[in-house]
């Protein structure tokens, strides 16, 4: 496969993840001003169910294309691409490991992750987009964050992508948590 | 014996629990198999589509545009022998200011074209605008196909030459050889594959990329600018090469 179908591969698969985000936040918006949220448990329930093997698949992919373009396409990766590789490689681990104990528990600390992440990634790809000018833009070798190794679509970068993957994942989290005022019948913790 | 229906005899609590986690268990899985079906569907089909989409690959080759001119051959040579002869051109200020460089007698360029052809870049002659460009820089791959598709359909000028040098390259950056890039953008500048010590760079003072050097005919310095420009500044480059003046409204530099 070549790096370019590479790219747009991913660039797919991120945009997928943009419909599900999308998805995800009217779930959660329809649940909250329903008249009877207690309406949508069935479906809260399956979304509580899959969100965690969910999540661990998006970290998965997203950990092994980064590491497909630094190691097979050579892309270089900048300082910022290293930070968000700090926030979203330890998840593809986390998350198999949560999502085969069912450890509803971790939410908190993967929001909190991609949290960072999803900042570093808003950032990087707004540079990306908009490259920094001061009077002129142009390319060195000390700029190099500025690079678009990949742009699909005129607007899908590396980091747009990473920043699709996070906020897919935080939203995953927050369905996986019970409804607002709900009974304990939604689940919440550790599967026993 | 009583004639009352008996009771269905309820089970004990042991069971209900056990009825209750296989049921969950049954519902868990369906609900996985459903989802890991859907994920696999969008990853299949993405990988379909991305395949499709980039199998239709750009096979032309030797190819003369419309305006004149004749497409870089695809070529496989990354790096091209340069000699540089004559003094180097002093570096472009990295804060702007006055360039040192206007004035200066540019060197000659002696180099390779991506298939292995000889092609000098002049010192002097005729009016010329060289252009640098990296495979691997964003505001050259924007830069490019704008000159490229200006030339096709208007045409190379007759009275200035262009030159342009595919330098910093590296096959650990992407979009890597410049020759596939180039002649996939249909570029029909006669181009030199810049050596890997950069040496045609360092000869004209290249300061960032997308680069420009417009030389009078009698090989002084112009003009220089780097970064994106837009075509009314790359024509504006093309007349102060003409006129031997740098054009009123300058350029992006």
């Amino acid at each position: 496969m070549s790096t370019t179908t590479a790219s747009l591969f991913f660039a797919i698969l991120a945009l997928a993840t943009v419909a599900g985000t999308v998805a995800l936040a009217a779930f959660l918006v329809v649940g909250r001003f329903s008249g009877d949220p207690a309406r949508l448990d069935p479906i809260r329930v399956d979304l509580a169910r899959a969100a965690l093997p969910v999540a661990w698949v998006v970290a998965l992919v997203t950990t092994l294309g980064s590491l497909y373009f630094s190691e097979v396409a050579h892309f270089v990766p900048c300082k910022l691409c290293w930070y968000q590789r700090i926030a979203m490689y330890p998840l593809a681990l986390l998350l198999a490991i949560a999502a085969w104990r069912r450890d509803l528990g971790i939410r908190v600390y993967v929001i909190a992750q991609c949290a960072v992440g999803v900042v570093i990634a808003a950032y990087h790809s707004f540079i990306q987009a908009f490259p920094p000018d001061s009077g002129t833009s142009f390319c060195t070798v000390d700029a190099p964050c500025t690079e678009r190794y990949v742009w699909q679509f005129g607007f899908v970068s590396l980091p747009f992508m990473a920043l699709c993957a996070f906020v897919f994942i935080i939203m995953l989290m927050l369905v996986a948590g019970p409804r607002r005022g709900a009974s304990a019948s939604a689940p919440t913790g550790a599967n026993s | 014996m009583s004639n009352r229906p008996s009771k269905p005899k309820s089970p004990s609590p042991s069971a209900r629990v056990a009825e209750a986690k296989k049921a969950a268990g049954g519902n868990s899985r369906r609900t996985l198999w459903w989802v890991g079906g859907a994920v696999a569907i969008v990853i299949v089909g993405a990988l379909i589509v991305a395949i499709v989409a980039t199998g239709k690959s750009d096979t032309a080759s030797g190819v003369v545009i419309k305006g004149g001119g004749t497409v870089v051959p695809a070529g496989q040579l990354a790096f091209g022998d340069v000699i540089v002869t004559g003094p180097p051109l002093a570096p472009q200020p990295e804060n702007g200011g006055t360039d040192p460089a206007i004035g200066q007698t540019v060197p000659s360029v002696q180099g390779e074209q991506f298939n292995g052809a000889a092609l000098t870049i002049p010192a002097t002659g005729k009016p010329k605008v060289v252009m640098f460009v990296a495979h691997w820089c964003p505001h050259c791959q924007k830069e490019v196909p704008i000159v490229a598709q200006d030339l096709a359909a208007n045409g190379l000028p007759t009275d200035v030459d262009l030159f342009a040098v595919a330098t910093s390259t590296t096959d650990t950056r992407p979009n890597y050889p410049p020759a596939n890039w180039l002649h996939g953008e249909n570029w029909p500048v006669p181009t030199i594959a810049d050596n890997n010590k950069n040496a045609a760079a360092a000869a004209y003072g290249v300061g960032g990329f997308p680069f420009f050097v417009a030389v009078d005919a009698n090989g002084k310095v112009v003009d220089r600018t780097s970064g994106e420009i837009t075509l009314d500044q790359f024509h504006q480059l093309v007349e102060s090469a003409r006129t031997g003046q740098k054009a009123a409204t300058g350029t992006a530099g």
